[in-house]
């Protein structure tokens, strides 16, 4: 098998070499040449069957997007190297040259078109609605999800189809996830590619497909630059079509159905119709709105948080520090176990983890999920800032008749809470950031707002710029507050 | 008023205070003196509970504390602390009220005096310390003398028929020591039982009905300052005032 593998190689690269010798103009397949390896983005989370870890064989992965790249990386004379990358970068990953190609279930639109040369697709898919067994609201018509909440991926072809409906998506960055939510009652219907749909959804018995709507293409995207790489792979990916090894492959990963038959006669004509579909989209005015609406929801979000995190965190300092025994020691459990973990995981598990115990809408588990969180963080500061209070003023208040709880809350906690107040205010601007992690359960904030909108206007640089200066605009004055109360509690 | 039995006190191996016996009448003014480390402060802080001792007893305003601290001696000691006032070496005013502010504190949140009435009585303590015109200035902003007349107005807030004070002009500079004591002069004879740790050989001879002198946890001198302070009958007393030396400077 090995043999046969070097010698095909070999006679292609000959060939290509041949071929490519006259229209090109740029060093890009000469480049993955030299290095001997075919670099290639994709996004493990996105799971089965376009890329997962090997079951029966740790540190590998499978798929038939890793069948298909060694494939194509032989018919280059390369080996495939593959390179892990969140799927809603890959388009800005691939442009910086973190790899060479992107194929990851890749859906060819619109706005990535003017973004990426895309290769001839080696997938058709359908765009599959599914509802709930027990909800005959949702029909065979997108109008029928108006005013619901459809869940779909970031950026993908279903989004925008829904976007063209009118429909703002409740976006999700796994495949799993929605169709749990559905389940859950978080969302009313779930719109993907059929693929995913056929490995996540259909298998759940309450869960039924409502219909396929129109079909998209999944390609290969080079740099826009790269086109002696792109006309390369393009090739390489013709040959496998037509030798059946592409069948074969999705065979494997039993998505082989009818509607890959147009793959084997694809022409020219059929390649311009797929990608003459590029709009200009530019930043336009209701963007900016959307990002202020963002920054709106990033600010909500992390007052709502703080106004949990501070009072529970001066809970569990007051706990550590007086409460004694088993009290003390709970909380200072909590501390390290809020501290020592992500909080996107801790996010995750209140979210998805604990959906069958306490269904939380998504807003509200990202406000208690960053509450509990900060909390933590809180009751250290608040611990430092009490035990920085002299012991006199306890013994003071206590020989003037007070009761210890009466004193903590006399005297030492508004002692205490001063000399924490710049840390607190510190620690609220750090929250204001970590906000963003809220988008993996589907909360749409200011950063998620940009990378949706980057993608939509093929820009990374203004979105950015916007998104840092509302950020910008939001902290600073958080920071000169922070500032002139350091200056007054130097003076006293 | 103040009964002390058996009061027995260590801090792992060292002896603080050893079986210490005593009684004070109401009214009297009592001064505690004696080298560092002699207990006389570790003796003050058990009355109020803000020490807790190993052996005896001590029964104060009608109230008994025993062993244990202040676990086993909540209801005693809620009761003491509103009667018997203290005052602190360090002042410890607290740092984020006014002289005002801290004065009423008390008052205001453990005996359920209306802010109004408590604070007329704050100005009033305060011009009789010497501070009318300090009723708005915080901590910080006052120099330790004003400090210490505030806390014990503070403390003579509260009503109380004792006051305890741990070497109250020991942590003043030296111009601020005479107003301090010029205070609690003033204070004293008016009915008030004060036990004073003090340095202050002056005050003791002048001001005090009592003087006890504790050295290595035990009382080794009690009586009326005339005797205790110039016919000491321990060596280790006479050695502490400096009379030997005094005997042999001025001999005959």
């Amino acid at each position: 098998m090995y043999g046969a593998r070097l010698l095909g190689p070999l006679l292609t690269s000959l060939t290509l070499i041949a071929c490519s010798g006259e229209s090109t103009s740029d060093d890009a397949l000469q480049r993955v040449r030299d290095a001997g390896v075919l670099r290639w983005g994709a996004d493990v989370q996105g799971g089965a069957p376009y890329i997962y870890e090997d079951p029966d064989n740790e540190g590998k992965v499978k798929g038939f997007e890793v069948d298909l790249a060694e494939a194509l990386a032989a018919e280059l004379g390369v080996k495939a190297e593959f390179v892990q990358n969140d799927w809603s970068a890959l388009v800005p990953s691939l442009e910086r040259g973190t790899f060479d190609i992107v194929m990851n279930g890749l859906e060819v639109t619109p706005a990535r078109t003017g973004r990426v040369l895309f290769t001839r697709p080696y997938y058709v898919f359908a765009s599959r609605l599914m509802a709930r067994r027990d909800d005959p609201s949702v029909t065979a018509d997108l109008d029928s999800v108006k005013g619901k909440r459809v869940g779909t991926l970031t950026n993908s072809f279903t989004a925008d189809q829904l976007l063209a409906k009118g429909i703002e998506p409740v976006y999700y960055e796994g495949t799993d996830e929605p169709y749990q939510d559905l389940i859950a009652g978080r969302i009313d219907a779930v719109f993907h590619d059929d693929i995913i749909a056929g490995r996540y959804g259909e298998y759940r018995p309450e869960l039924r497909v409502v219909g396929d709507f129109k079909d998209g293409f999944y390609a290969i995207a080079t740099q826009k630059t790269d086109k002696s790489l792109h006309d390369a792979v393009d090739a390489a990916l013709e040959k496998l079509i037509q030798s059946g090894r592409l069948e074969e492959i999705l065979r494997e990963e039993k998505i082989w159905n009818d509607r890959q038959l147009g793959l084997t006669a694809w022409s020219e004509a059929d390649q311009r119709r797929l990608l003459g579909e590029a709009t200009v989209s530019t930043l336009r005015w209701h963007h900016i709105v959307t990002f202020i609406e963002a920054a709106g929801v990033t600010l909500v979000l992390s007052f709502l948080a703080m106004a949990i995190a501070i009072p529970l965190g001066l809970f569990l300092a007051v706990c550590r520090l007086y409460g004694g025994g088993v009290v003390s020691r709970l909380a200072t459990a909590y501390v390290e176990i809020y501290r020592g973990t992500p909080v996107l995981l801790q996010l995750y598990v209140l979210y998805y983890g604990l959906a069958d115990v306490i269904k939380l809408d998504a807003f509200s588990a990202a406000v208690i999920g960053l509450g509990m969180n900060y909390a933590a963080y809180e009751a250290e500061v608040y611990r430092a800032g009490i035990q920085a209070v002299p012991r006199g003023q306890m013994e003071a208040a206590l020989s003037l008749g007070m009761k210890t709880p009466l004193a903590l809350r006399r005297v030492i906690l508004p002692q205490g809470f001063r000399l924490a107040l710049p840390s607190v205010t510190n620690d609220f601007i750090a929250l204001l950031k970590d906000s963003s992690l809220v988008s993996v359960i589907t909360v749409v904030e200011l950063t998620k707002r940009m990378t949706i909108t980057a993608v939509d206007v093929r820009s990374w640089m203004i979105p950015g710029a916007l998104c840092a200066l509302l950020y910008f605009v939001m902290s600073y004055p958080l920071s000169l507050f922070a500032r002139r109360l350091e200056a007054r509690l130097a003076r006293s | 008023m103040i009964e002390v039995k058996a009061l027995s006190k260590a801090y792992g191996p060292r002896t603080v205070l050893d079986r210490v016996s005593l009684a004070f009448q109401p009214g009297q003014v009592v001064s505690l003196i004696g080298p560092s480390g002699g207990g006389k402060s570790t003796l003050l802080r058990c009355l109020n509970g803000l020490e807790s001792f190993d052996g005896g007893e001590i029964t104060i305003v009608g109230e008994k504390l025993v062993p244990g601290g202040a676990q086993r001696n909540k209801k005693a000691l809620a009761a003491i602390r509103c009667k018997v006032g203290m005052v602190f070496q360090q002042w410890n005013l607290f740092a984020h009220r006014t002289a005002v502010g801290n004065i009423i504190e008390a008052p205001v949140h453990v005996k359920g005096l209306t802010v109004a009435a408590a604070t007329e009585r704050a100005h009033a303590l305060l011009t009789r310390v010497g501070l009318g015109h300090r009723a708005d200035a915080y901590p910080h902003e006052m120099s330790g003398g004003e400090q210490q007349r505030v806390a014990i107005a503070r403390a003579l807030a509260m009503d109380p028929v004792a006051l305890l004070l741990d070497e109250p002009t020991s942590a003043l500079d030296p111009e601020r020591v005479g107003e301090v004591l010029d205070v609690l002069t003033g204070l004293a004879g008016g009915g008030l039982t004060m036990l004073v740790v003090t340095h202050e050989m002056r005050f003791a001879r002048e001001v005090s009905d009592r003087v006890l002198v504790l050295h290595g946890g035990s009382v080794i001198e009690d009586g009326p300052p005339g005797e205790v302070l110039v016919r000491p009958q321990h060596e280790r007393t006479r050695a502490f005032l400096g009379l030997d030396r005094q005997a042999r400077a001025e001999p005959g």
